[in-house]
C-alpha cells in the first residue's frame, strides 16, 4: 500500500471515529432526556385547558363539539364518536372508496367575508375522513365564489389517527347536509375603479417628467 | 464626527429604491392575470390600484432624484433596508383593499413575512380568498426568497458597478458568476427551471390525491413557490396537512430542503462539481443540527406517548423538524398541537432547528449552518490550542466552495450575526411573556419570526398586541437582511438628526 492508500485509510478512519463519537454522544443525550421524561407517567403532564369542555364517563356518543374543544384536549377526546358541523371547504379529495373533507366551523360558517362578514379571527376546521358516497352529498365547496354546505357528521375523533400517520381527524360514519352553500356574487367596486385610472394617469405624467429628466442628465 | 449625508446621497438612494419599487409594481401583473383569468373583477381592480401606486411611487423617485453619481456601500446597505420597507408598504395596498385584515399594519405584516420568507399571517378567513390573492401571497414569498433586489438587478439595473452593494445589502455575498448582474440572473434560472419540475411533480400527486386540474396546478405553483423559498404560506388554512398525504408531504420536503441550501452549492452541483455537497461546512453543520434537533424532538415526543406508532410519531416528527430547521414553516399539524400534544421538551427541539436556520445565501433565515459550523471549529481550535504545546501553530481550515484557513476575523462577524440573532429572540420573547404568553410558547414564536420560520403555536394571531406586531415585523424584517442593511439605515437616521 503506497502512501496516499495509507493517507486515505487514516482519513477514512478518522471521520468513521467521529461519526460513531457522534452518534454516541447523541444516543446518550437522547436516553438522558427520555429518560428523565420516562420518569413520570405519559400523557399525565400535558393538562387540561378548562376553558374547553372535556368529556366525562357520563359524556354521550355523538355529543356536537367543536374544533377548538378537540384541539385543546386533544388526548380527552381521543377515540370518542362526536357530532361536529362545519361549512365544507375547498373541495373533496376522493381516495378510492374513501375521500378527505374539511369542514370548518369558524366564524366565516353561515356567512364568510366575501358576503360581507365581520372578521371573526382566523379559519377553524376538521379534516374529516368519510365513505366516498356520503361525501357526494356536498354541491358547493367554500372558496372566493361560494359559500360552502354546512354539513354534520358523526364519527370517532382521532387526536393522531393511526391509519393516517398520526394526522388529527374524525372518521365519519354518517354525514347530513344542515344548509345548502350558494354562490357569492361580487358587484364591481366602480368607486376604486375611478382611483385606478386616476392614478394611472398621474403615473403616466410622471413618466413624461422622467424621460425630461433623463435627457437632461445625459 | 457624524457626517449628515447630503442632498445627493439621498437622489442616489432615492433613484434606487424608486427602481426597486417599479420592479414590485410589476410583479403585481402576475396576481392581477391570475384574477382576470378567474374573473375575479374586484380583486383585478385591488392590484391595479397597488400597480398604480407603485408606480407612481417609483417614477416619482425617478423623475426627481436623476444623478450621475453611483452607489456606495453605505448607499447600497440603505437602499436595500429602505427598499423592503417601502415595498412592505406598498405591496400591502391589495391585501388591505381585500377586507380580509383588521388594520393596514395588519395587511403590512402579511406582506413583510411574505418578501422575508416567514410564513406568518394575520390574514383572517384564508379559505374564502381569491386566487389572485392567493397568487400574490405566493409570488411575494418566492421574490421575497430570492431577493427582491434580485429582481430588480435582473430586469431593471443596467451596468451599474453599485450593483453589488445593493445585492450584499439584501443578505447575500455570493458571486457566482464574475458580474452581480449575470450572478442575479443565475439565481434566477435556476429558482425558474426548479419551479417548473417542482410544481409538475406536486401537480401530479395533487390530481392522483382526488384534486381537480385546476385547483390542483394552482396549489402545485403556490406550494412550490412557497416550499423553494422556504417561507411556509399555503392556499389552505389547514397548511399542507390539507393533502393528507405522505407522497405529497415528501415531494415538499424534498423542495423545501433543496431551496434551503446555499445558491452557491446548487451552482457547483450544476456545473459539475457534486463533491461539494459532502465537502461543504454547512451540509456537514446541517446533517449534524437537525439529526440532534430531531433527536430532542423525538424524545419528548416519545415521553408523552403522543403517536400510536413508530412511523406516524418518525412522521410527523421529521416534517416538522426539518420545516423549522429549513426555516420554512409548512406544517401538518394545528398550531395549538404544538402546545396541547407536542410539549415543551418537542417544542424546544424544534424551537432550536429555527434558530439555527438554512444556509447561507439560501431562502432561508436563522444563524444560519455556515456561521455554527465557523462557531464550532473555531471552538475546537481553541480547545486544541489549550492542550498543545506554547510553541504549536494550531490552524483550523474550513470549506465552503474553496477550503480556507479559519482565521479570527471571520468567526468574529459570524459571532457578531449570531448575536444579533439571540438579541432579536429575546426581544420578541420578552415582549411576548410581558403581555402574558407561556415563556416556551414566546420563545417558540418569537424564534420562528426572527429566523424566517413561520411556524406558531398560536401565540401570533390578529388579536396579539401591536406592540408584538410590530416587533415580529422588526423581527422579520432584520433577520432576514441579516442586520447590517437595517443597522446602516438606523445610522442614516441618526446621522440625518446628529450629524454636521
Amino acid at each position: 500500500m503506497g502512501n496516499h492508500g495509507y493517507s486515505m485509510m487514516i482519513r477514512i478512519h478518522g471521520a468513521t471515529a467521529r461519526m460513531t463519537g457522534f452518534f454516541i454522544a447523541v444516543a446518550l443525550l437522547l436516553s438522558i432526556l427520555s429518560g428523565t421524561a420516562r420518569s413520570q407517567p405519559p400523557g399525565h403532564r400535558i393538562g387540561v385547558n378548562p376553558a374547553y369542555p372535556v368529556p366525562a364517563g357520563e359524556t354521550p356518543a355523538g355529543i356536537e363539539v367543536n374544533s377548538s374543544t378537540l384541539v385543546e384536549n386533544a388526548n380527552l377526546w381521543n377515540g370518542r364518536i362526536v357530532a361536529f358541523k362545519g361549512e365544507a371547504i375547498g373541495e373533496c379529495m376522493v381516495r378510492g372508496k374513501m375521500a378527505w373533507l374539511h369542514l370548518n366551523d369558524d366564524a366565516y360558517m353561515e356567512r364568510n367575508i366575501e358576503e360581507g362578514a365581520v372578521l371573526g379571527g382566523y379559519n377553524g376546521g376538521h379534516a374529516v375522513w368519510v365513505s366516498a358516497e356520503l361525501a357526494q352529498k356536498i354541491r358547493f365547496f367554500g372558496d372566493f365564489k361560494h359559500e360552502g354546505d354546512i354539513a354534520r357528521v358523526t364519527g370517532a375523533f382521532n387526536a393522531a389517527c393511526r391509519e393516517h400517520g398520526g394526522d388529527m381527524d374524525i372518521h365519519a360514519s354518517s354525514l347530513e347536509i344542515i344548509r345548502p352553500g350558494h354562490p357569492v356574487r361580487h358587484a364591481v367596486n366602480m368607486q376604486r375603479g375611478m382611483i385606478t385610472a386616476l392614478l394611472f394617469v398621474i403615473a403616466a405624467l410622471l413618466y413624461g417628467i422622467r424621460r425630461i429628466a433623463v435627457r437632461r442628465r445625459i | 464626527m457624524i457626517i449628515r449625508p447630503r442632498l445627493s446621497d439621498f437622489k442616489v438612494i432615492c433613484l434606487y429604491t424608486g427602481k426597486v419599487i417599479i420592479g414590485v409594481g410589476l410583479l403585481m401583473l402576475i396576481p392581477l392575470a391570475t384574477a382576470l383569468c378567474f374573473g375575479e373583477w374586484n380583486p383585478a381592480i385591488e392590484f391595479l390600484i397597488g400597480i398604480g401606486a407603485c408606480l407612481v411611487f417609483g417614477l416619482g423617485m425617478e423623475a426627481s432624484c436623476q444623478t450621475r453619481r453611483d452607489l456606495n456601500w453605505s448607499h447600497g446597505l440603505v437602499v436595500a433596508s429602505f427598499s423592503w420597507f417601502v415595498a412592505t408598504a406598498l405591496g400591502a395596498i391589495p391585501h388591505w383593499l381585500s377586507g380580509h385584515f383588521g388594520s393596514y399594519l395588519d395587511a403590512m405584516f402579511d406582506v413583510m413575512s411574505g418578501y422575508t420568507t416567514t410564513g406568518m399571517f394575520l390574514l383572517q378567513d384564508l379559505d374564502h380568498i381569491s386566487h389572485g390573492l392567493n397568487m400574490w401571497r405566493h409570488i411575494l414569498t418566492y421574490a421575497g426568497g430570492q431577493g427582491i433586489i434580485v429582481i430588480a438587478l435582473t430586469f431593471l439595473f443596467r451596468g451599474t458597478a453599485g450593483a453589488y452593494k445593493v445585492y450584499v445589502g439584501e443578505g447575500k455575498d455570493e458571486r457566482l458568476l464574475p458580474n452581480v448582474i449575470q450572478t442575479a440572473r443565475a439565481i434566477w434560472l435556476v429558482s425558474l427551471i426548479y419551479l417548473i419540475v417542482g410544481s409538475l411533480a406536486l401537480w401530479i400527486a395533487g390530481l392522483w390525491l382526488g384534486q381537480g386540474y385546476v385547483r390542483g396546478g394552482l396549489h402545485a405553483v403556490w406550494i412550490f413557490m412557497a416550499g423553494w423559498s422556504t417561507g411556509g404560506f399555503a392556499p389552505q388554512s389547514y397548511n399542507t396537512l390539507y393533502y393528507h398525504s405522505l407522497v405529497y408531504e415528501m415531494i415538499c420536503a424534498i423542495i423545501f430542503i433543496g431551496g434551503s441550501f446555499n445558491f452557491a452549492l446548487h451552482w457547483a452541483v450544476w456545473t459539475g462539481d457534486k463533491s461539494e455537497i459532502r465537502k461543504n461546512i454547512e451540509m456537514i453543520s446541517f446533517f449534524i443540527t437537525v439529526t440532534l434537533a430531531m433527536l430532542i424532538a423525538t424524545a419528548g415526543l416519545m415521553a408523552l406517548d403522543v403517536y400510536p406508532d413508530t412511523m406516524a410519531l418518525f412522521r410527523k416528527m421529521f416534517y416538522q423538524v426539518a420545516s423549522g430547521h429549513t426555516t420554512t414553516g409548512f406544517s401538518t399539524i394545528y398550531s395549538r398541537t404544538f402546545v396541547r400534544q407536542w410539549g415543551p421538551l418537542a417544542m424546544l427541539g424544534v424551537t432550536l432547528a429555527m434558530a439555527i436556520g438554512a444556509s447561507a445565501c439560501s431562502t432561508g433565515g436563522g444563524f444560519k449552518g455556515i456561521r455554527m459550523g465557523i462557531i464550532f471549529k473555531a471552538l475546537l481550535q481553541d480547545v486544541r490550542r489549550m492542550i498543545s504545546p506554547e510553541s504549536a501553530w494550531v490552524t483550523a481550515k474550513w470549506h465552503h466552495i474553496t477550503t480556507r484557513v479559519l482565521d479570527d476575523q471571520t468567526v468574529r462577524t459570524a459571532m457578531l450575526i449570531v448575536l444579533s440573532y439571540i438579541g432579536i429572540y429575546t426581544l420578541g420573547t420578552l415582549v411576548g411573556v410581558y403581555y402574558g404568553y407561556d415563556l416556551v410558547e414566546a420563545l417558540f414564536d418569537s424564534v420562528s419570526a426572527g429566523s424566517n420560520t413561520g411556524l406558531s403555536c398560536g401565540v401570533v394571531s390578529p388579536s396579539m398586541p401591536v406592540p408584538m406586531k410590530i416587533v415580529y415585523i422588526f423581527e422579520m424584517w432584520a433577520g432576514r437582511l441579516e442586520f447590517m442593511s437595517v443597522f446602516a439605515l438606523m445610522g442614516y437616521i441618526v446621522a440625518l438628526l446628529r450629524g454636521k
